[in-house]
């Protein structure tokens, strides 16, 4: 017998409507109603297909000819079923501007591989991914389950299409109607809205001649007390933040990546010496032979998804691919079908950082790492080796702890051989011969240094980068880092050894399975091993992606970064930030004092982005200062923070701690649910905008979305629809903002452009993008007809000048602007978009902050380290494993998403999320396969029921997300008297959010957050399970 | 089950694959056993479909974008991919089985000869099909079909299942599942074209294809590539999944399309 088939059938199908399926049949006979045939049903529209759509065009199957149904269109815009932004093409009828159906746009590499060269015609597009000659089976271009499935949105009977103003308290789900203009005139002015006293209302919080806080002036003008959250980017951050940033000039904007993936995107930062940006790389799929995922299951969910999941499929079926994936939950990563290549390995949730270290001691006690790349210490040296970046492996760390630059790296001024920061001052190394010189002298540096240097001062004791990684990763043995993860030691010896054999051919990659109470560190050593096998911007290596035709920029045509007046935000993020905490006035005053300044009150993370998961819980406790008004466009920390709600939903519903909440949305969610006023805003397929796309995607390439259906909400005055847009145009215009209405946008002609609607943003953008490098050629009429543009035409005509339009109209005509396939490589081994800056073995940048709590510098190597609280004591300390045995986490859906639990067809295929609970831990409590079971945390409690399997870590339990919601169409809401009724359905299953907590070490109100990131803890939530007995 | 029944039935899904590959020509319009005669559709064509499991992450694109194409009513489905946990017997490892499943256009169509007004019925490109303007919605061939393929429409109240979604493949479209595939799993075409994607596959992989219980001898034309033969036949002992929906609460709501 074949030994890959050795494996025996398990239960649990955990997806897809195995049951619905066989019941197709349950009701009696059915009654004979047309006699002797027929039936006493409606009567299809075909006697033979049914009701099924009727083809948008045929091709004729000997000339290839290609025929449009003149009742149909199809337009190529963008998907928001998720983050990964697909590129898609809709079908819409031409007679009701119904969206029929949507699938791939064939140009898009989000959702086709290869796509298709710019330069195609749009017939000719058509033609690829139809039955012609077979065309469409290697050209299909795809949209996923809820690609698919999300165009409901737009006729969902729970969508927002009016402006809402709150009736009652905050959360009452009591509403009225009120017009765009009455809504746009209370946010501005203000005043007594609700009865319930006077609010500021956007004019009198604009106030950039006061501080918010003259005791603490880097606090920032009192303009900073607005604070403008959404949900990620897709299209239109730029003219959020043009009016946020720019126009009112506030310092704060948050957005979801601190409850989604930021451990992981700052660990990875800190490996690529990006934390201003946190660049990450994924694995380039086309080309990768060993690949290891941990917390992270590529075509069970991630980002980019389809093209990770279809690149994944083809590589397993056509041999090129092995890979392991490591994660607490077994997942749709792990193939029967494809046995040989695939296997999964469970872990406990949170410990990644022990396997990353483990891994990370192996590899360096086996000297199983790319030596040679390793040893060359500047960038000249990699070039002249054929190679396209360099590490800073062998350079030097002052170790001391007395020197004044302990922890920064050695330079020639720290010998007294130059100036500190002149142009000489170089890093130094040591040669093969064990002499110190200027990295740019040698070619081949030592990586293990542990000495001491001769300076001015005396000596200074330094090591390699590399040294210090090696020490962080022996501060345990292989044995303790195998207790702590859960895999024994010859697992863990064994994909090492996969991972070794590989050699610069392997590549690992990891996302929100790092959001643990230690995931940076986790990300960080993760990414490590990326850097020791010296896979970066290899092919089949560590990709960078290739960004964007960035249009939004100081473009070819105009200038839509900058304009007149605009302001640039000054002061202190809300979250504390990007900012060190030796830098506030509090800390001086402390130490001017003589008191010891640390712990500070509440985490500054000088590394940390502005964070969503800090903003508004500071904020309602004052510290460092409050907030007088928000305004959130899609965004949800309500479900998507752990431990949110609990936390702060009273002091939220009190318009005494934040005045003004404006939400922009097209849906009541859980957050806006709390909102004074609801803009109805355009959902996909109706919305404008630029998006790029995530890693992962190795050419350069631009999403364009344009409404290719007339947006179904409330219309301004003027007739344009009430969106994000309007909102922003019509509150600056009011207020007197600069860079909107008049003298908005100076165009490379040096006239300077009007912003009265949203096309004078967004089509300048296009014009933008099409004259980037080579300018686009003008679409013809086959291309314009094909694309399904012919709507878009008059908005065009009306915005652009002559010169621009045919580049505009061929751009819009294919989706976007898209760098072909065949320019993403470079040689036979090497990706073209390439990551330069020398990466991080030592990030001195992280090796120098200091922890505000602790008052101690932060490990600048990865190292292991069990979950923290916020005042660095371990998290079992606090929550200890007798009274709270097992550990959440979560997982993505396959199917679901955080904000697709209105979609009955997602609804119907998924309808529940069973938790994942180990046979042992399960038959421990008495509970069995299906069991009502109570999920009980430090802050919260779920019900649920127990989907009892080995496919998940012992002593974890696991959790998929986007069930268990409360909004989102699942609860009532009164709208002029009028009920828009919830359903029950939508509320089903468990969130893993209800079961946050409160960190009870903080002063200031917070969720359990990671330290250095602020990211929320999500993985590895302390909890205890019991079953609950039947109840009558 | 034990190894030796499970190695012969994995012989015996192969055979049956191939022995389904054969006869194309000989029955196209003879009809065999109590087949009537084929009806209407290209006598030029025979259209199949195989699957590849190897490319099948399971995404459910196909189970959404033909119920869209296709107006099924919510709850009941033309496709779907079946999910399992499947254990190696050796080292206890996991992995996840992925099961698209749809109408398997049988050459042998159980479903066909029970129909009492001959509603159902075999078009001459292999696909089968339901005239609703017969169907009386008597559900024999519900019944009759070993592959739970069929369901009554409850809102035509007739039999209704997958077409291969013929009115596309006459467009010289493909189907909306094919099309919006996204690991490229499914291969649709005709397999008297000796050069067409499908017949090609078939002719390389002959001696791995299986179909889905191949002891019906119903001869499917949906052909699978990386097939454990123990999912031919619904495998015994599956502990099932939770079809159950609770509420907040845990209070059981039901599941929220029966009846639709």
């Amino acid at each position: 017998m074949d030994k890959s088939r050795r494996r025996l059938l398990k239960g649990a199908v955990a997806a897809g409507g195995a049951a619905t399926f066989a019941v197709g049949y349950s009701g009696p006979l059915i009654k004979m109603g047309k006699g002797v045939t027929g039936s006493a049903g409606e009567t299809p529209k075909h006697n033979i297909y049914g009701n099924a759509l009727a083809p948008e065009y045929h091709v004729d199957a000997k000339s290839g000819e290609l025929t449009l149904n003149p009742d149909q269109r199809t337009a190529f815009t963008i998907c928001y079923g998720c983050t990964t932004k697909c590129g898609v093409r809709v079908r819409v009828d031409n007679n009701t501007d119904e969206v029929l159906r949507v699938i791939g746009n064939p140009y898009h590499p989000l959702s086709s591989e290869p796509h298709l060269p710019m330069q195609t015609p749009v017939v000719e597009a058509l033609r690829s991914v139809s039955g012609y000659q077979g065309q469409g089976l290697a050209g299909r271009s795809t949209a996923c389950a809820r690609g698919n499935a999300m165009m409901a949105q737009i006729t969902s009977p729970h969508r927002v299409t009016d402006c809402l103003k709150r009736v009652g308290e905050r959360g009452s789900h009591r509403w009225e109607k009120i017009s765009f203009e009455k809504l746009i005139e209370e946010v501005c002015e203000g005043g007594d809205l609700f009865g319930e006293g006077p609010v500021d209302g956007l004019r009198a919080i604009h106030n950039h001649d006061e501080l918010i806080d003259p005791d603490n002036p880097e606090y920032g003008p009192k303009a900073n007390q607005l604070l403008m959250m959404e949900a990620t980017d897709y299209g239109r951050s730029a003219l959020l933040k043009r009016f946020g940033n720019n126009a009112f000039g506030t310092r704060n904007y948050g957005h979801h990546g601190s409850y989604c993936g930021l451990a992981f995107r700052m660990g990875s930062g800190a490996m690529m010496d990006d934390l201003a940006k946190n660049a990450h790389t994924k694995p380039d799929y086309a080309n990768a032979k060993f690949a290891l995922f941990i917390g992270t299951a590529p075509s069970q969910a991630g980002n980019p998804f389809k093209r990770q999941g279809r690149l994944l499929a083809e590589a397993r079926s056509l041999g090129n691919l092995d890979y392991i994936v490591i994660d607490p939950a077994l997942n749709a990563t792990a193939s029967h079908a494809s046995v040989e290549r695939s296997r999964w390995i469970p872990i406990r949730p949170s410990s990644d950082n022990a396997l990353a270290m483990a891994l990370v001691q192996w590899l360096l006690d086996h000297e199983a790492y790319a030596a040679d790349y390793l040893a060359i210490p500047n960038q000249q040296t990699a070039e002249s080796a054929g190679e396209v970046g360099h590490t800073n492996a062998t350079h030097l760390v002052i170790e001391d702890e007395n020197h004044p630059r302990v922890g920064h790296f050695l330079r020639r001024s720290d010998i007294g051989d130059a100036e500190p920061d002149g142009d000489d001052d170089e890093l130094l190394v040591v040669d093969d011969n064990g002499q110190l010189l200027p990295a740019s002298k040698v070619s081949k540096a030592a990586l293990f240094v542990e000495r001491d240097i001769e300076t001015p001062e005396g000596p200074v004791q330094v090591k390699s980068s590399l040294t210090k990684l090696k020490d962080a990763a022996n501060e345990h043995t292989l044995k303790e880092y195998a207790d702590y993860c859960g895999i024994a030691e010859s697992q863990i010896t064994h994909v090492a050894e996969r991972f070794a054999a590989y050699g610069r051919d392997a590549v690992v990659d990891c996302h929100g399975g790092m959001m643990s109470g230690s995931g940076f560190y986790a990300a960080y050593g993760i990414q490590m091993l990326n850097l020791l096998a010296g896979n970066m911007n290899r092919q089949g290596g560590a990709a960078l992606g290739a960004g964007k035709f960035n249009g939004m920029a100081d473009g070819p045509r105009y200038d839509l970064e900058s304009f007149p007046d605009m302001r640039k935000p000054q002061g202190v993020f809300v979250s504390r930030s990007r900012f060190a905490y030796e830098k506030t006035s509090e800390y001086k005053r402390k130490v001017a004092a003589g008191e010891n300044p640390y712990p500070a009150k509440a985490p500054w993370r000088s590394l940390a982005p502005p964070i969503l998961t800090e903003q508004l819980a500071s904020a309602l406790d004052g510290y460092p200062y409050p907030l007088k008004a928000v305004i959130g466009c899609m965004a949800n920390p309500f479900y998507g923070q752990a431990g949110l709600p609990g936390l702060i939903a009273e002091k939220f519903k009190n318009p005494r701690n934040l005045g003004l909440y404006v939400a922009i949305d097209g849906f009541i969610n859980e957050t806006n649910q709390y909102a004074d006023y609801i803009v109805p805003d355009s959902v996909m397929y109706e919305v404008w905008g630029f998006t790029g796309a995530w890693s992962g995607v190795v050419s350069k390439m631009t999403t364009a979305c344009w409404p290719v259906v007339e947006p179904r909400q409330q219309k301004t005055e003027d007739g344009e629809p009430v969106s994000m847009d309007s909102f922003f145009i019509a509150v600056a215009k009011r207020l007197g903002l600069p860079g909107f209405g008049d003298n908005a946008i100076p165009g490379a002609d040096g006239k300077v452009y009007p912003l009265d609607r949203a096309e004078d943003f967004y089509l300048r953008a296009a014009a933008n993008v099409a004259f980037m490098n080579q300018p686009l050629p003008a679409a013809d009429e086959s291309d314009i007809q094909h694309g399904g543009i012919a709507p878009l035409l008059p908005k065009i005509e009306q915005t652009l000048p002559a010169e621009e339009r045919g580049p505009v109209a061929y751009l819009y005509a294919r989706g976007g602007r898209f760098e072909d396939h065949s320019d993403a490589y470079l040689g036979k081994d090497k990706l073209k978009n390439a990551w330069t800056k020398p990466l991080c073995v030592y990030n001195a940048q992280v090796g120098t902050a200091i922890d505000s709590q602790t008052g101690k510098r932060l490990s600048g190597t990865p190292r292991y380290q069990e979950p923290q609280m916020s005042d660095g004591r371990l998290m079992r300390e606090v929550f200890s494993e007798k009274d709270w045995p097992l550990l959440a986490f979560s997982y993505k859906s396959n199917i679901m998403n955080s904000y697709a639990i209105g979609l009955e067809r997602l609804r119907m295929i998924k309808p529940y999320n069973p938790v994942l609970m180990h046979t042992d831990d399960a038959r421990e409590r008495g509970i069995s396969h299906g069991d009502t079971v109570r999920l009980k945390s430090p802050g919260g409690e779920a019900i649920g029921l127990a989907l009892v399997t080995d496919g998940v870590m012992k002593g974890s339990l696991g959790i998929e997300h986007s069930y268990g919601h409360t909004e989102l169409g699942g609860s009532d809401h009164v709208i002029d008297g009028e009920t828009m009724e919830g359903v029950e359905w939508v509320r089903a299953g468990v969130n893993i959010n209800d079961l946050g907590f409160a960190d009870p070490t903080r002063k200031v109100m917070g969720t359990w957050l990671e330290g250095v990131s602020g990211a929320s803890v999500r993985q590895g939530l302390p909890i205890e399970v019991s079953r609950i007995a039947e109840e009558a | 089950m034990d190894p030796i029944r499970r190695s012969l039935l994995g012989q015996l899904a192969k055979l049956t694959a191939g022995a389904a590959l054969v006869p194309l020509s000989s029955v196209a319009s003879a009809g065999i056993n109590d087949q009537p005669p084929r009806r209407g559709g290209d006598p030029e064509k025979r259209y199949g479909m195989l699957i590849d499991l190897r490319r099948c992450i399971g995404c459910q694109a196909c189970t959404v974008s033909c119920h869209i194409e296709n107006a099924a009513p919510l709850g009941n489905f033309r496709t779907v991919v079946s999910q399992f946990e499947v254990e190696h017997e050796e080292t206890g490892e996991l992995a996840t089985f992925m099961l698209p499943r749809l109408c398997n256009h049988c050459e042998n169509p159980p479903c066909v000869p029970v129909c009492p007004v001959q509603a159902t019925f075999q078009r001459q490109d292999g696909i089968v099909v339901v005239d609703s303007d017969r169907c009386v919605g008597c559900a024999y061939c519900v019944n009759a079909c070993p592959y739970d393929a069929r369901f009554i429409n409850p809102r035509t109240q007739t039999a209704d299942k997958c077409t291969f979604c013929a009115h596309r493949l006459e467009a010289n479209l493909l189907p909306a599942c094919v099309e919006s595939c996204v690991g490229g799993a499914r291969i649709i075409g005709d397999m008297r074209d000796p050069q067409s994607e499908i017949s090609q596959l078939i002719e390389q992989h002959r001696g791995e294809l299986m179909v889905l219980k191949p002891e019906k001898n119903t001869l499917p034309q949906v052909f699978y590539l990386g097939m454990d033969e123990r999912f031919t036949t619904r495998p015994d002992g599956i502990k099932p999944a939770i079809w159950d929906v609770a509420n907040q609460n845990g209070k059981e709501i039901g599941y929220e399309f029966d009846g639709h």
